[in-house]
C-alpha cells in the first residue's frame, strides 16, 4: 500500500498532459469538441491527489521521486502536505470548472482548442505543484503562464482579448524575470556555499527544495534576502500584487470559465504557493517576509477600494481576488512572527478562496451567459428568473464577505462561512497576534479595512445583478444542469468547507515544514518566533473586540450595501459622480493608465529608455562597424588600380622586382652580411 | 681562345634588349620575338659555360631549350592568330579585359 501512489503519482500531470495531445489531435471529431477526455483525465488525477493525500496523511511521510537529470540537477515529483492539499485544490476544482465549460463552451466553434488549453494548464499547474526542485517549478509557473496568454486571448478575433493577453504575457514577464534571477543566484550561492560540504555524496542536487531548506544556514544571510525578494518579484507577477496587478483586471477578457479557473481560482495563487513552497527559506530572511506582509496588505487594501466602483460583474470579481491574493501574501508575511502556522492559515484562505471565487465567476458566468452582457448596470432583478445562480452566488459572497458567527466555537472551530473562517484565522491569529508582539498595528488595519470594503463591493454587485427592477429589456433564463449543478457543489463547499475541515486542516498543512527546523531558520535571522501554545495564548486573552471587529464590518459592509443599492436610501449617483474626486480617483483606477502606459510605459521606456538605445545602437555601435568598413572599401578601391590587365605592366613590375632582389642580395654580398 | 666574360657581356645585351622589348612593344608579334631574344641569351650563356668548362651538358641542354622555344613560339603565334580574329588587330595594350 504504501508504495502504491508513489509508483503512480507522475500520472496526475501525465494524464492531463496526455488529454492535452489526444483533444487537440481529435477534438474535431469527437463530441462536445473533446471536452469529455479532459474531464476524464482530470478526475483520474484527482482520484490519484486523493490517494496521496490519504496515503501522506496515513504515513506521514512525503511522497517522493527523484531522478538524475543532468550536472547538479534533477527531476523529481515531491508531495507534502502543503503540495497535496494544493492538488486536491487545483484538480478538483478544474475538473468542476471542466465540466461547467461542456455547457458554458456549447456554442463556440473552438472549443477542441478551449479543451486542449485548458488541460495543458490543468497539466502545467499540477505540475507547480509538485516539483521537488526549484527549476522544473519555474518551468511548469512558465507553461502556466504560457496558457494564461493562450487563454485569455482565446477569442482572439477581439482586439481586446489579444491585447489583454499581451499585457498578461509582459506583465508577468516582468515578475519571471526576477524569478529567475532568483534562482541563478541562490544557484550560485549554494555552488558556492554548499557544494564544497556535500563533495563525496551521491546525488547532491543544488537546486532540489530538501537540499536547499536543509543548508540554508551556510548561505549569506544577505544574499537569503535578495533571493527571496526576487522569488516574491515572480510571485507579485503571477499573483497580481501590487504593482504588477495590472494585468488580471484586462485578462477578464478570456471565458468567463478561464477566468474562474485560472483567473481566480489556481494560476494566481502559484505565487502565494511559491512563497508558501520556499517558505523556510523566507522564515530565514525575515525582511523579506516583512515585505510579502505589507505588499499583501496594502494590495488588498488597495484592490478591493477599486472593486468597489467596477461596472464589468467579472472586473469587480478580478480586483477582488487579488485583494484577497492579498490576504493570503499577508497571512504568509506574518510568518515572520507566527511561523510556520502563517503558511497553514494562508494556505487554508487559499483553499477556501478558491472554492467561493470559482463559485463567484461562473454563477458570473451563468449570468453572462443567461444575458449576454458583463455590465452591471443593466442587470438587475435576476433572481426570480435565476434562483439557482442567485441563491449560489449569495453563499459565495457570504463566504467572500466572511459572515460569521464570532466567539461561538463547537469543537474549537469557528462556525461560519469558509471566508469567515480563513479570512479571521489571518485578521486575528495573523495580523493581531503580530500587532500584539510588535505594536505595529499596520498590517492589522490593512486587513479589517480591506474586509470591509470586501463586504461592500460583493453586495453592491450582488444586489446591482440580482434584485432591483430590470434595468433592460432582456429575456434571462436559467442555466443548464452541467452549470448549475457545479454552481452548487461549489456554493456547499464556500459555505461549509472552512468549519469542516478548520482544524484537521492546519494541523495537516501546519506540519508541513517541522517546527523546530523553522525556529532554528528563524533564529539565523536574528527574530524570535512564537510557538503555537504561545499564539494560542495571546489569542486567547485578546479583547472580544478584535473577534468582533472582522465580522462586524462584514456585516456592516454588507448592510451599506443593501442600504445603498437595493433600498437605495443614499443615492447612488450623490457618491459615484466624476464631481466626488475620491470616486473619480478610484473610477479612474488610481490612474494606473496614465502612470503605467503614458509615464512608464510610453515616456520613460520608450521616450528615454528605448530611443536610447537605438541611438546608440544605429549611430554608435552600428557607426563604428559602418566607418571600419567604410574605411577598408575606400582603401580597396584605390589599391585596386594596380591591376590594370594589361600584360606589360605586369612584366614590368616583375622584372622591376626580380631587379631589386638582384640588388638588394648584391649589396648584402658585398657588405659581407652574407 | 675568347675569355668566357665576352660571351657573358654578349649574352646580357641580347637578354636587355629583349626585356625592353616586352616592356615596351606593343605589337604581339614583336614581344613574341623579344622572348625568343631572352631565350637565345641565356643559350648563348649555356653554350659559353659548356665548353668553358670542357663538358657537353650546357650544349645538350641549349639543344631542348631550342625545341622548347619552337614549342612556344607555335602556341603564342595560335593565340595571337585567335587574338586577331576577335580583335582584328594584334595591339597588346587593348587586351586589358582582365583588370579590375
Amino acid at each position: 500500500m504504501v508504495n502504491d501512489v508513489t509508483n503512480i503519482a507522475y500520472l496526475i500531470v501525465a494524464l492531463p498532459v496526455l488529454a492535452f495531445v489526444l483533444t487537440l489531435a481529435f477534438g474535431k471529431k469527437l463530441p462536445s469538441g473533446g471536452g469529455y477526455i479532459p474531464i476524464l483525465a482530470i478526475a483520474l488525477s484527482c482520484i490519484i491527489s486523493v490517494m496521496a493525500f490519504l496515503q501522506i496523511r496515513e504515513t506521514g511521510m512525503p511522497i517522493e521521486i527523484s531522478s538524475h537529470w543532468f550536472a547538479v540537477l534533477n527531476v523529481g515529483i515531491f508531495i507534502d502536505p502543503l503540495a497535496s492539499v494544493m492538488l486536491l485544490m487545483v484538480s478538483f476544482v478544474s475538473l468542476l470548472i471542466h465540466i461547467y465549460a461542456i455547457g458554458y463552451m456549447a456554442h463556440d466553434p473552438a472549443k477542441p482548442r478551449y479543451f486542449a488549453e485548458t488541460a495543458l494548464f490543468t497539466a502545467a499547474m499540477l505540475g507547480v505543484v509538485l516539483a521537488d526542485n526549484i527549476l522544473q517549478f519555474f518551468v511548469a509557473w512558465e507553461l502556466v503562464g504560457l496558457c494564461s496568454y493562450l487563454l485569455i486571448g482565446f477569442w482572439n478575433h477581439k482586439p481586446t482579448a489579444a491585447a489583454a493577453g499581451k499585457k498578461a504575457f509582459l506583465t508577468t514577464r516582468v515578475g519571471d524575470v526576477l524569478f529567475m534571477a532568483g534562482i541563478v543566484i541562490l544557484f550560485f550561492n549554494m555552488r558556492e556555499h554548499v557544494l564544497p560540504h556535500l563533495s563525496g555524496q551521491e546525488d547532491v542536487y543544488l537546486l532540489q527544495f530538501k537540499t536547499i531548506f536543509e543548508h540554508l544556514g551556510m548561505i549569506p544571510s544577505e544574499q537569503l534576502t535578495l533571493i527571496t525578494l526576487l522569488f516574491f518579484g515572480g510571485a507579485v507577477g503571477k499573483s497580481g500584487q501590487f504593482p504588477l496587478h495590472v494585468w488580471l483586471p484586462d485578462a477578464m477578457e478570456g471565458p468567463t470559465t478561464v477566468s474562474a479557473l485560472i483567473h481566480a481560482a489556481t494560476m494566481v495563487t502559484a505565487g502565494v504557493y511559491l512563497v508558501a513552497r520556499t517558505f523556510p527559506m523566507f522564515i530565514a530572511a525575515p525582511d523579506s517576509l516583512m515585505v510579502v506582509a505589507y505588499v499583501g496588505g496594502f494590495t488588498a487594501l488597495f484592490a478591493s477600494t477599486m472593486g468597489l466602483v467596477m461596472n464589468d460583474i467579472k472586473r469587480v470579481l478580478a480586483f477582488s481576488t487579488i485583494s484577497q491574493l492579498g490576504y493570503m501574501m499577508l497571512g504568509l508575511g506574518m510568518g515572520a512572527v507566527i511561523g510556520a502556522e502563517a503558511v497553514g492559515f494562508a494556505m487554508f484562505h487559499l483553499i477556501n478562496h478558491a472554492f467561493f471565487k470559482a463559485c463567484l465567476f461562473l454563477c458570473a458566468g451563468s449570468v453572462i451567459h443567461s444575458t449576454g452582457t458583463n455590465d452591471l448596470r443593466e442587470m438587475g432583478g435576476l433572481f426570480s428568473k435565476m434562483k439557482i445562480t442567485g441563491i449560489t452566488m449569495l453563499f459565495a459572497s457570504l463566504a467572500l464577505a466572511g459572515i460569521g458567527i464570532p466567539f461561538l466555537k463547537i469543537l474549537g472551530t469557528p462556525i461560519g462561512t469558509s471566508g469567515f473562517v480563513s479570512k479571521d484565522a489571518i485578521i486575528v491569529e495573523g495580523t493581531y497576534v503580530f500587532a500584539h508582539l510588535s505594536h505595529n498595528w499596520i498590517p492589522f488595519a490593512f486587513g479589517i479595512i480591506a474586509a470591509l470594503l470586501t463586504a461592500i463591493y460583493t453586495f453592491r454587485l450582488w444586489f446591482m445583478a440580482f434584485t432591483g427592477k430590470p434595468r433592460q429589456e432582456r429575456h434571462p433564463h436559467e442555466s443548464p444542469f452541467t452549470m448549475t449543478g457545479v454552481l452548487s457543489v461549489l456554493a456547499i463547499f464556500a459555505m461549509v468547507f472552512g468549519m469542516l475541515t478548520f482544524l484537521p486542516f492546519l494541523e495537516f498543512v501546519g506540519h508541513t515544514y517541522d517546527h523546530e527546523e523553522i525556529h532554528h531558520l528563524a533564529g539565523l535571522g536574528e527574530y524570535d518566533i512564537i510557538d503555537h501554545h504561545e499564539l494560542h495564548h495571546i489569542v486567547g486573552e485578546a479583547n472580544p473586540i478584535i473577534f468582533l471587529l472582522p465580522v462586524v464590518v462584514g456585516v456592516g459592509g454588507l448592510l451599506l450595501a443593501w442600504v445603498i443599492y437595493n433600498r437605495r436610501w443614499i443615492s447612488v449617483a450623490s457618491i459615484g459622480n466624476w464631481k466626488n474626486p475620491i470616486f473619480a480617483v478610484i473610477a479612474r483606477r488610481y490612474y494606473q493608465h496614465e502612470i503605467f502606459i503614458e509615464l512608464i510605459a510610453l515616456k520613460f521606456t520608450y521616450g528615454v529608455l528605448a530611443l536610447t538605445a537605438e541611438f546608440i545602437d544605429r549611430r554608435i555601435v552600428d557607426g563604428i562597424i559602418d566607418a571600419i568598413s567604410d574605411f577598408f572599401v575606400a582603401g580597396a578601391d584605390i589599391v585596386k588600380k594596380v591591376q590594370t590587365g594589361v600584360v606589360q605592366n605586369y612584366a614590368t613590375a616583375t622584372v622591376a622586382g626580380v631587379a631589386l632582389l638582384g640588388l638588394i642580395l648584391s649589396f648584402l654580398s658585398i657588405t659581407g652580411v652574407i | 681562345m675568347l675569355p668566357i666574360s665576352y660571351f657573358l657581356i654578349v649574352s646580357a645585351i641580347v637578354f636587355c634588349i629583349g626585356v625592353y622589348g616586352v616592356m615596351t612593344l606593343r605589337s604581339g608579334i614583336m614581344i613574341m620575338m623579344c622572348v625568343e631574344l631572352m631565350i637565345n641569351s641565356a643559350n648563348v650563356n649555356l653554350v659559353a659555360f659548356s665548353s668553358h668548362f670542357g663538358q657537353m651538358n650546357g650544349q645538350v641542354f641549349a639543344l631542348f631549350c631550342i625545341a622548347l622555344a619552337a614549342a612556344e613560339a607555335a602556341i603564342g603565334f595560335a593565340i595571337l592568330m585567335s587574338i586577331f580574329r576577335s580583335n582584328k588587330n594584334i595591339n597588346i595594350d587593348n587586351l586589358n579585359i582582365l583588370r579590375w
